[in-house]
């Protein structure tokens, strides 16, 4: 085995796709032009390599939509818009304007970023569906102008005839210069999802509750990448104008958007390199079937029925689909296990080693003084319509106190959690954290502030790996995730290897995190709250269904982390012997309210405390 | 603007509200009881314009409209119940991208499919009644007046199946809660089949009426769908009231923005702006209900 070769089949795989992509395009018109000789004119090299141009434009517009669609989930009908965009900016400067075409293709990707800029800001005002809708608004009003605006646009007749300078003006030069472009910009994006940016985009995808959480603002992210999406797709319209020679209103049309939807789709999304094959197939396949005499009106059915096919044969939804490959390469190839089948067995919190967990570089010690006020809520109060979630509660935590909430189901619990951090805005009162009010602050600006939380239903990444779940939280904590370059996956890698190890995960590392067994995902979930580094954290249940030994272990570590890091816990807990083995400091809710407080000793001779127990037992005996 | 002018532009967009609104209602049925933006919905209205326009022509004059007409709500629906059974049944619950994919491409086997058996030119049929009024100079066409009543019935009547009788008693249940309607003994599973076969269904009566007022193609599907959007989104998805107010609103923009020399060529663009400000103010529409989180 030479060391050069990468070490694992998939990226082998990978490496040899881009080796033969490379191969392919660099050789098609030394190819196209052989042929033609060898059949004596039958076949014309110049149409195939101006074919070849088209695909090559069509892959960069496609994964310029991937990057939004793959990397964060956005449906945009508006990605048209900013192609078309390209286009015109392209043609109008060279037509109006007299301005070289390379300096208008320059131009392109800059104009393009402004128009996404602007739309994505108002687009993501809303969320999922009304979000595409909003897209879909801006991208006719776009449409509207460039289709009625005659005077500058030329209108429905478009802009035709460019001046393309001689060296790229024959078909071979025209063609290396539009791949050396799309290579160039491709590059580029490959730079950008690898990076800390880009890992702050899988984690909003995965999970935009938990990405919140860690300390991410989602919609700046959100806003960025969709502006970079448009910028690059203006350079893959620039780049169609200067093949094509025209610039066209229809280019803006809505349901233009169904082309790089396509085409990502017949590469497979959620891979790098797919949206080039795809474009491939598309522009192959649709030559083939608009200039056969039988078959001409069949392309649209021919494209449905391939989209049809795959959306249906995922049943798990779209992203299942490179999973549902390598199950089905699984098959042919007996002879290589199928890692990504493999699941954990829920062991992880048995392995933990307290020990090695507690001394792990990976969760910050904060410097803190004991005892001093850290998180204080005055009259806070929840109402959803008449329901009355929490009543005007005033509670203070102290540093390095381990503050147990305790109350029957429907007490209130979660909802006081989720109003600390942000989740839900109280309907009064205020909430101060060291000192600083952050009273209806967003949920990651409060993270960001040293609050971090553990979900009481597992909340994690579930298509990352289990060590990528780790590092993301981390960099994203520590406000990395803004950095545009560098590689995300070799940042923080030892320190969260150091942690996984210590509470037993360390064998399932570069396992997807979703494949793991319940009780292993409530590891990961406690470790993400540990290496954010916060110094209060809330835990939700965080021992609901584990086993009584797991929990054992998971509080002792818990404890621990939290004696020797000086963290201060608040937690929310039925098992009434972790509260009194756990908390310094118990809390008892009732209806909303605050019914009483005090050390465990106190609240456990407590006769209300009693009664409201023992309250919620009969009508549970009742009801069985 | 003289009042008989006025009248007229007011009657212009309210004819066009017409047949948009039955559409819209339609979609906004389908949205608000099985959550599925369903981007097929202008290919049901495409297919119902064609087949009432080959058969009208077919049996002649204004007497084969009727029966032409009900054929095409029914092949429309129809066509609705095996979209329903082999498309959306799989893909009910699943994120929006898969749910939009999957109709997009029953669209696209449909304009196909509709391409190959109608042929690629345009189409046109006769009204079913022709003839004018006059009112303060302007002539009307008693089609469009026509169109208008048969939208106030369609709404009507749209109203009284949803809040007067036991299938909308249930299909308004299914919104809220499907899982609790399905322990209660109602078969959610024909229900969502029948609710989808009434918004095919809708479709088609909106592409029927507007058969004649138009010349019918093969592009009419995306471009109603996109005004549908417009009107559901405007008026709140899911609300039957809120699509009858939006229709109103996009017809009569579309109409008078069109008179006027300083907007004409912008009219359709004020629609999406409207839609912008809208869903930026109010994602949830003029008369939706904001979705639960």
């Amino acid at each position: 085995m030479t060391r050069w070769l990468p070490a694992s089949a998939g990226d082998r795989v990978r490496w040899a796709a881009v080796a033969v992509l490379a191969i392919v395009a660099v050789s098609i018109p030394p190819v196209a032009n052989w042929y033609e000789d060898f059949t004596l004119g039958d076949f014309s090299s110049k149409f195939a390599i101006f074919l070849a141009s088209s695909a090559v434009v069509l892959a960069l517009w496609a994964m310029s939509y991937n990057l939004m669609l793959g990397y964060t989930g956005m449906v945009s009908f508006a990605h048209a818009a900013y192609f078309g965009i390209g286009a015109y900016v392209v043609a109008l400067g060279s037509k109006h304007f007299h301005l070289p075409v390379l300096e208008a293709l320059v131009l392109s990707p800059v104009i393009g970023a402004a128009f996404g800029l602007v739309s994505g800001i108002i687009a993501l005002r809303a969320a999922r569906l009304y979000f595409s809708l909003l897209t879909l608004a801006i991208s006719q009003v776009l449409f509207a102008i460039a289709y009625q605006w005659y005077s500058f646009t030329g209108g429905d007749n478009g802009v035709h005839g460019l001046d393309i300078p001689d060296a790229i003006s024959t078909y071979a030069p025209q063609y290396f210069f539009v791949l050396g472009v799309t290579v160039f910009c491709v590059l580029l994006m490959y730079g950008l999802v690898r990076s800390p940016w880009g890992a702050a985009l899988l984690a909003i995808r995965e999970n935009r509750e938990r990405a919140r959480s860690i300390g991410i603002n989602v919609k700046r992210y959100e806003v960025s990448v969709y502006t970079i999406a448009a910028a690059f797709a203006a350079v893959a319209g620039g780049l169609f104008a200067i093949v094509q020679q025209y610039a066209q209103p229809e280019m803006l049309y809505w349901t233009e958007n169904a082309t790089p939807v396509v085409i990502t789709l017949l590469g497979g999304l959620g891979t790098f390199l797919g949206p080039a094959v795809g474009a491939l197939i598309y522009v192959v396949l649709q030559q083939y079937i608009t200039t056969s005499s039988t078959f001409k009106l069949y392309f649209d059915i021919t494209l449905g029925v391939i989209v049809l096919a795959i959306v249906l044969a995922a049943p798990g939804g779209l992203v299942s689909l490179p999973a549902l490959f390598m199950r089905l390469r699984g098959r042919f190839r007996r002879g290589e296990p199928d890692q990504a089948v493999a699941e954990s067995r829920g062991e992880a919190i048995r392995m933990l080693d307290v020990q090695k967990a507690v001394l792990a570089e990976a969760i910050h010690a904060a410097e803190l003084e004991t005892g001093a006020g850290l998180l204080k809520l005055e009259g806070v109060s929840k109402r959803f319509g008449g329901l009355r979630a929490v009543e005007d509660v005033s509670l203070e935590v102290r540093q390095g106190d381990r503050h147990a909430i305790i109350g029957p189901n429907g007490a209130g619990k979660s909802t006081l959690f989720n109003l600390i951090t942000g989740r839900l805005k109280p309907s009064s009162g205020r909430i101060w954290f060291e000192g600083r009010e952050i009273t209806g602050k967003p949920v990651h600006s409060i993270a960001r502030a040293g609050i971090g939380r553990a979900f009481q239903i597992t909340s994690i990444f579930p298509r990352l790996t289990v060590r990528e779940n780790l590092q993301y939280a981390m960099l994203a904590h520590r406000g990395l995730t803004a950095r545009p370059f560098g590689i995300a996956s070799r940042i923080f890698r030892d320190e969260a290897m150091t942690l996984l190890e210590a509470v037993g995960l360390g064998a399932y590392a570069d396992l997807p995190a979703g494949q793991l067994s319940h009780g292993d995902q409530r590891a990961i979930e406690l470790a993400i709250s540990l290496a954010l580094g916060s110094k209060l954290i809330l835990l939700d249940e965080p021992t609901a269904g584990m086993s009584p030994f797991e929990t054992q272990k998971a509080m002792e570590l818990v404890r621990r982390i939290a004696t020797e890091r000086k963290l201060t816990l608040l937690f929310s807990e039925h098992d009434m012997e972790v509260v009194f083995g756990t908390a310094r400091t118990v809390t008892v809710m009732h209806q909303g309210r605050i019914l009483v407080q005090g050390t465990p000793e106190q609240v456990r001779r407590n006769p209300e405390v009693q009664k409201v127990y023992l309250g919620e037992l009969d009508v549970e005996e009742f009801s069985a | 603007m003289d009042p008989g002018k006025f009248l007229l532009f007011t009657m212009g967009g309210l004819a066009d509200a017409a047949y948009l609104f039955i559409v819209a209602a339609g979609l906004s049925l389908v949205f608000g009881a099985l959550r599925v933006i369903n981007m097929a919905h202008g290919s049901l209205y495409m297919v119902a314009a064609f087949v009432v326009v080959v058969v009208a022509n077919q049996l002649g004059g204004g007497i084969g409209f009727l029966p032409a007409l009900l054929l095409a709500v029914l092949v429309a629906a129809l066509v609705g119940v095996v979209i329903e059974i082999v498309v959306l049944k799989r893909i009910y619950g699943q994120e929006h991208l898969v749910q939009l994919l999957a109709t997009y491409a029953v669209s696209l086997v449909i304009a196909g499919g509709v391409r190959i058996v109608f042929g690629v030119n345009y189409r046109i049929v006769a009204a079913p009644i022709s003839g004018h009024v006059s009112v303060l100079g302007y002539n009307y066409s008693l089609y469009s007046l026509l169109m208008i009543g048969a939208a106030v019935l369609i709404a009507a009547g749209v109203w009284l199946l949803m809040f007067r009788t036991p299938l909308g008693r249930n299909i308004r249940a299914a919104v809220s809660d499907p899982e609790l309607l399905n322990a209660s003994g109602v078969n959610v599973t024909r229900l969502y089949t029948i609710v989808f076969a009434i918004g095919a269904g809708l479709a088609g009566l909106g592409g029927v009426i507007v058969a004649p007022s138009q010349a019918v193609n093969g592009t009419m599907d995306t471009d109603v769908l996109v005004l549908a959007f417009a009107i559901s989104v405007i008026g709140g998805l899911g609300s039957i009231i809120g699509s009858a107010v939006g229709a109103v609103i996009v017809g009569l923009v579309i109409s008078f923005g069109l008179v006027n020399p300083v907007t004409n060529n912008f009219a359709l663009a004020f629609v999406f702006i409207i839609m912008v400000v809208v869903l930026t103010i109010r994602p949830w529409g003029l008369f939706g209900t904001p979705e639960q989180t």
